[in-house]
């Protein structure tokens, strides 16, 4: 895959799983990797990245095993710039996708007129 | 490499970051390496996993020049960003430094006109007083020959050159502000760009 392509895709994935919970960066690096091969440490610039633009906030929290943990939430700033690049992702996967099935594109109508 | 020599390394590569952000962004890599050894992960796999420490370095570098390059606007910030970004294999940068170059070049131009004028404009208003008061100064002849209708079209046109020059630098400084400000904005744009391994995706 191009750098081009991968462009935003480890930010949004980083703001949705942050959307759902607030999470520690280990936990963050192992949903993504789960799904997608990343070079685990190019999410910490990233989370450091974001968390100057004010998209996360962090805080510290205890653990019932060892030391305390740094965890990441989710601004109100960084809502706004999840679903946007919600939105954008979807539009983008929809166009390519009916590029791709061209003639058995009936389940992706739902989203087509977004 | 095991985690002392991977913390190590990154801490060499981000010695110029200000203290403060290069301990932050160690102990990120700190709790990461134990979380993964509670996990039952060798320090070797971990650091394996985290890819090469000059990737994250460069990331985390080229981040806080660009910033350095925002907060502090200066010439040598703008280069160094550009170099930054290009640093991290970024060649569209190429293909955009040429035309960098070229408009700061027009900027550069049309500000020092714009000087030139205002002091060309000055020195017209100013050039029948001074051969009034030492009229053995070598003055050029059309701005002293003629009666005073002569004179007087000299320094109105002095003080329009003055004020053309004026509006010109003002303008150059809006545009060479605004030019900038786009610039570190798509030097920020590039930096979304996360390189990964080889064989992802």
């Amino acid at each position: 895959m191009n750098t081009q392509f991968k462009k935003g895709v480890l930010e949004l994935c980083v703001l949705v799983l942050l959307d759902r919970k607030d999470c520690y960066g280990y936990e963050m690096v192992d949903e993504i990797s789960k799904n997608i091969s990343i070079s685990e440490g190019t999410i910490y610039p990233l989370l450091k990245r974001l968390k100057k633009e004010d998209f996360l906030d962090s805080y510290l929290k205890e653990s019932q095993d060892g030391p305390p943990r740094k965890y990441y939430k989710l601004t109100g700033l960084g809502r706004e710039k999840k679903e946007q690049l919600v939105a954008e992702w979807r539009k983008f996967s929809v166009g390519v996708n009916n590029l791709l099935y061209c003639g058995n594109n009936d389940n992706l109508g739902d989203f087509k007129d977004e | 490499m095991n985690k002392k020599e991977y913390l190590e390394e990154l801490r060499r590569l981000l010695r110029k970051l200000p203290k403060e952000d290069r301990e932050d962004i160690i102990s990120d890599y700190e709790e990461h390496f134990a979380i993964g050894l509670e996990k039952g992960r060798t320090e070797e796999e971990i650091s394996q996993a985290l890819g090469n420490p000059k990737n994250v370095a460069k990331q985390l570098k080229a981040g806080h020049v660009i910033k350095k390059a925002e907060v502090k606007p200066s010439v040598g910030g703008m280069i160094e960003a550009i170099l930054a970004a290009m640093g991290l294999g970024l060649f569209n940068l190429i293909f955009v430094a040429v035309p960098v170059l070229l408009v700061t070049a027009v900027i550069l131009t049309l500000l020092v006109a714009g000087f030139v004028m205002i002091f060309a404009g000055i020195y017209w208003v100013l050039s029948p007083l001074l051969h009034f008061i030492i009229p053995q100064l070598d003055l050029p002849h059309f701005l002293t020959s003629g009666g005073i209708l002569n004179v007087l079209v000299i320094v109105a046109g002095g003080i329009g050159l003055t004020a053309g020059g004026i509006i010109l630098v003002v303008a150059m400084a809006y545009i060479a502000k605004w030019f900038y400000e786009l610039l570190i904005k798509y030097l920020k744009l590039n930096l979304r760009i996360i390189k990964g391994r080889k064989r992802d995706f």
